[in-house]
């Protein structure tokens, strides 16, 4: 059928140059703004000239390098946390018999905007006294950071045949064991891409962690308060390429991961297979 | 699903459901707080406890009202117009392209989403402006003779920048529900005699459904509540709903803020309740809970 579809559209060519060009606008539109920031950060506003001194100029800013250090920081906290909250979810979904509730309400913050839920949050902390601190930010960046990291595991977790499980039972392994043993290492490229892709919603989240940052900043926050205050300069231009550009690394890292996980499968499919 | 995967004892539930518990509650605990706190009174720093509607009528009544209005209109008509740019992808990259470039193109989509929005609208802004490229390349097309003004600080540069915002998010459902179709419930519509079109609007659309609205969903609330892309390519004033929270917020009117805030998430429940009367949730979710 899709093969019919396919054959179909090359014989037409005009109608698949079209489809090109729609799905390429719409990445060309997405990535667009990703280039401006580079400029701006080397050209020098008064002169026009091209030169790296914002680069140099950022690493001097105190301020910002504890934010950055904040932001690092809270990043592992996330990356760490919310995979295993996700995990511990994604398996409840599985154990206990109420699926449905336990997604609804894991994937809650994905339905809430983010003014809202910063404002739900830091009216928590407010009313059990509990002052905003880098602990208070990690929350909010958990909770943002779940829905997504739960989603990716359940999906590692949908392709695990349980029979093994069964099997592990039976050889009278008990549930641990057989989780450890078994489970484990076939949905673990799940898990380490679902703390990767926590890193970067934690280290690109602005709105919900500006709510609740008391005098704290992370290098986004940082910013976007900068920006409220004085206007961007070559310098905020200059912090935003690196932005970009770490995540874009870390983007390549979960490439990279999700590569050898498939390989890695592929040769276990293998070595199965011819020894059955 | 086997016996003895439901078997369930202590150790288990204490591992799981400890965690899951934690996650409910830190996900439910401040929204049920903030609802309470909305009927509290306002004092001159905070908030005393108490049962007032002082700061719903306060919303209801004042300038405050036309920013929902208008956030409602705004969020509904960009969730269309997103619908109207994220289907057609959606569509074409699930029927149109091999399975292998599906996937890229699905990954491509995701990359700019994961760079954060707030410095993504920062150059959108830049784009939009006066000197910026677009009426540079205006201005050299012939186009314009002078710059285009109402490229940025207004209600277009607001849709533009949603666009950019949200609408690759809803691309997925709607793919994870393109994708579950059976095609051969295409081909029999085929077979039947039904034309390209007909087959389009009477099978592959009504079975796409689950998946566009939970796209339609998406887009809404995350219009509705914006705050960065109003602030920054509305220009000074622009205000939609989560500006108006944050600067209650701001000025520490916590009754008020939560007042807002509840109306947003209100809002929101009932549209999630809605969805998740019309469709099953495994109709969307099936293919990742895996039957």
């Amino acid at each position: 059928m899709a093969s019919r579809m396919t054959s179909s559209g090359r014989r037409t060519p005009p109608g698949r140059s079209l489809v090109w060009l729609f799905l390429i606008g719409i990445l060309v539109f997405l990535y667009a703004p990703l280039v401006p920031p580079v400029l701006l950060a080397l050209q020098d506003p008064a002169t026009g000239t091209l030169n790296v001194t914002s680069f140099g100029a950022i690493a001097g800013d105190q301020v910002l390098m504890g934010a950055l250090l904040n932001s690092v920081i809270r990043a592992i906290i996330v990356g760490i946390a919310a995979p295993l909250l996700g995990l511990a979810a994604a398996q409840a979904v599985r154990a206990f018999g109420i699926p449905r509730l336990i997604i609804t309400v894991i994937l809650l913050p994905l339905f809430i905007p983010g003014a809202s839920m910063g404002v739900s949050t830091s009216l928590f902390f407010k009313l059990t006294a509990i002052p905003p601190s880098l602990f208070t930010m990690a929350v909010v960046q958990i909770l943002w950071a779940l829905p997504f990291a739960f989603l990716i595991i359940l999906t590692v977790m949908s392709g695990f045949d349980t029979i093994y499980l069964e099997a592990a039972y039976t050889s009278g392994s008990n549930r641990l064991q057989a989780f450890w043993d078994i489970e484990l290492p076939q949905i673990a490229p799940g898990i380490s891409g679902a703390a990767i892709f926590s890193i970067i919603l934690s280290f690109n989240e602005t709105v919900r962690t500006a709510i609740v940052q008391g005098g704290n900043n992370t290098v986004q926050t940082f910013v976007w308060s900068r920006y409220q205050q004085v206007g961007l300069t070559p310098n905020m231009y200059a912090l935003m390429s690196l932005i970009i550009a770490v995540t874009l690394l870390l983007i390549l890292a979960l490439v990279v991961l999700g590569r050898r996980g498939q390989n890695k499968t592929q040769g276990r499919a293998v070595t199965t297979a011819s020894e059955g | 699903m086997s016996i003895a995967l439901k078997r369930r004892d202590a150790g288990t539930v204490a591992l799981l459901g400890g965690p899951v518990l934690i996650c409910a509650i830190a996900i439910i605990a401040p929204l049920a707080l903030t609802l309470m706190v909305s009927f509290w009174e306002r004092q001159m720093i905070g908030m005393k406890p108490g049962f007032t509607l002082a700061s719903y009528a306060l919303f209801f009544d004042g300038a405050r009202f036309t920013v929902l209005e208008r956030s409602f209109w705004m969020a509904a008509s960009a969730t269309i117009i997103m619908l109207a740019i994220a289907y057609p992808a959606a569509y074409l990259a699930t029927f149109k392209l091999a399975p292998q470039r599906t996937r890229i193109f699905l990954f491509l989509l995701s990359v700019p989403f994961l760079v954060n929005y707030v410095i993504r609208t920062f150059a959108w802004a830049y784009l939009l402006g006066r000197t910026g490229p677009v009426n540079g390349l205006l201005q050299v097309l012939g186009l314009t003779a002078a710059p285009v003004d109402w490229l940025l600080f207004s209600d277009f540069a607001v849709y533009l920048g949603l666009v950019a915002a949200y609408m690759p998010f809803m691309v997925y459902p709607i793919w994870l529900s393109l994708s579950a179709i059976d095609r051969r419930l295409i081909e029999a519509s085929w077979m039947l005699g039904e034309p390209p079109l007909g087959t389009f609007l009477r099978v592959v659309l009504p079975l796409s459904l689950p998946g566009v609205s939970a796209a339609a969903i998406f887009g809404f609330v995350g219009s509705f509540g914006e705050v960065a892309v109003s602030q920054i390519l509305g220009g000074v004033g622009y205000q939609l709903m989560g500006n108006a929270i944050t600067s209650s917020l701001d000025v520490l009117n916590y009754p008020m803020a939560a007042a807002m805030s509840s109306v947003v998430v209100g809002c929101m429940l009932l549209m999630l309740t809605l969805w998740l009367r019309v469709f099953d949730l495994r109709l969307f979710l099936g293919k990742m809970l895996g039957r």
